[in-house]
């Protein structure tokens, strides 16, 4: 066979996301060890991408950890999509594993409402604790604008997102960190910060197109790869998110 | 021959992965529906998608049972009920897209159809060309086509357009023309 033209620009390894749409926009998934913001608005799916790409991560061997921040991950499992590929062993065999923050909150005596700078670094270390002890290659923290409303201060959200990206790259471990804004928003970020130092930005919205509501996706950005700016629209489904290129027809105000 | 026989004998012979426009009289509906699904996607065993923007999917489902065709690899993709406010039956193989103008999501449970019904190749009926240009402007719809008919080729999956002769128009025609291989007059002879 003839040797394989490569046109491709990165040479990153990928942390394939599973989630073939995202894969293709992607350039073939997320550079691995990248710490990257699901951002939206609330009931765009944010929780249920980031728990797919965990769930492909486990079903190909990877260990996974969820971390959930503003719901009990009991709960949370409750209300999941029953994907066609879930299997309830990945969970028993500690491949994918939950943790609930006010838990992790409570085990360090972090129970102030504002953080200080040595809390967060406390904080920074019990997550790449449990990462490098379970050999975490995919983490997300479901949602770090929860977190982010602890530390208040931007310095603070800075010096947190830009510690726990290091540590977690530094580890191979690839991370969704899901972020909330309003619809009307005009950033990608609650507070401004994350998105800026975060390694890469989906975003997550609703499109209206003449009384149509649609779910989109956008890749805003993602460092290490090229990758499609394109909007995509969405379906979750019970075979995964599903992604196709949002119609242009040549029409431009309201989408 | 029969206008069944007929339909179906001319799809026999095109390549797998082909896109037809198939032209129709009004009056030759139902027969060209049964060559399709009873007589061609049985002798090649496809799952057939049928998706429906003209009636809604209960009214073919009626039809199909009336004419005893077996309806276990057939899906629906029904994106004119909920518009019509005609949701009275849910039928299991059947996925209610909110309204035409949701191509994007059309596409979307297509995709998802083709996915669950892994294993054998699929043929997918587009019922019809002319009920979504109702909906729909030229170069929205010129989009989908292509985007459809291209996803679905890569997939290995026949993609029947439905064309009514009532409505012919350029336009349409047109439209055709760039995506599919061949155009195929449903007729008896
Ligand atoms: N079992 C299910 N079957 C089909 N669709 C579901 C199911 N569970 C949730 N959904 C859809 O997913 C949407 C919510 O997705 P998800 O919880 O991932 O959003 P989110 O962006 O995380 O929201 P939030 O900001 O509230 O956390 C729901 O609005 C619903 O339409
Ligand atoms: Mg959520």
């Amino acid at each position: 066979m003839a040797p394989k033209v490569d046109l491709s620009t990165s040479t990153r390894e990928r942390c394939v996301t599973g989630i073939q749409g995202l894969d293709n926009a992607l350039d073939g998934g997320i550079p691995r060890g990248n710490t990257i913001l699901v951002t939206g608005s609330c009931g765009t799916g944010k929780t249920t991408l980031s728990l797919e790409f965990l769930v492909h991560g486990a079903l190909d061997g990877e260990t996974c950890l969820f971390i959930s921040v503003t719901e009990a991950s009991s709960k949370l499992l409750t209300n999941i999509i029953p994907y066609d590929f879930f299997e309830e062993s990945l969970i028993k065999k500690g491949k994918l594993i939950f943790v609930d923050m006010p838990v992790v909150y409570e085990r360090l005596g972090l129970n102030k409402l504002e953080f200080s700078l040595e809390e967060v670094d406390v904080l920074v270390r019990a997550v790449a604790d449990i990462v490098k002890e379970m050999d975490v290659k995919r983490l997300v923290i479901d949602s770090i604008t929860s977190v982010c409303y602890r530390l208040r201060t931007q310095e603070k959200i800075r010096d947190f997102i830009l510690k726990i990206g290091a540590t977690l790259s530094s580890l191979g471990c690839t991370s969704v960190l899901v972020s909330e804004i309003s619809p009307a928003e005009e950033r990608y970020s609650l507070f401004g910060v994350e998105e800026a130092i975060a390694d890469g930005i989906i975003f997550m919205g609703n499109l209206e197109r003449r009384g149509d509501l649609l779910r989109t996706l956008q890749v805003v950005k993602m460092r290490g790869t090229q990758h499609s700016r394109t909007k995509y629209v969405l379906d979750l489904t019970s075979a995964g998110v599903l992604l196709v290129p949002l119609l242009k027809g040549g029409s431009v105000a309201g989408g | 021959m029969s206008v069944t026989t007929n339909v179906a004998e001319k799809l026999l012979t095109l390549p797998e992965s082909s896109a037809v426009a198939l032209q129709i009289r009004a009056e030759h509906y139902f027969d060209v529906i049964r060559g399709i699904l009873d007589n061609f996607a049985v002798k090649k065993e496809l799952d057939s998608i049928y998706i429906t923007s003209t009636i809604p999917s209960q009214s073919i489902v009626n039809a199909l049972q009336v004419l005893e065709i077996d309806m276990s690899n057939i899906y629906f993709v029904d994106c004119i009920s909920q518009i019509m406010m005609s949701m009275a039956s849910k039928h299991e193989h059947t996925i209610y897209v909110e309204s035409p103008t949701m191509l994007e999501n059309l596409m979307l449970k297509v995709e998802y159809l083709i996915k669950r019904t892994e294993g054998k190749n699929d043929i997918i009926i587009l019922d019809s060309i002319n009920s979504l240009a109702i909906h729909n402007n030229t170069k929205i719809l010129s989009e989908f086509l292509h985007l459809l008919v291209n996803n679905l080729r890569a997939k290995k999956a026949y993609t029947v357009i439905f064309s009514m002769e009532e409505y012919r128009s350029e336009d349409i025609s047109n439209m055709l023309n760039i995506v599919v291989d061949e155009t195929i007059v449903a007729a008896g002879e």
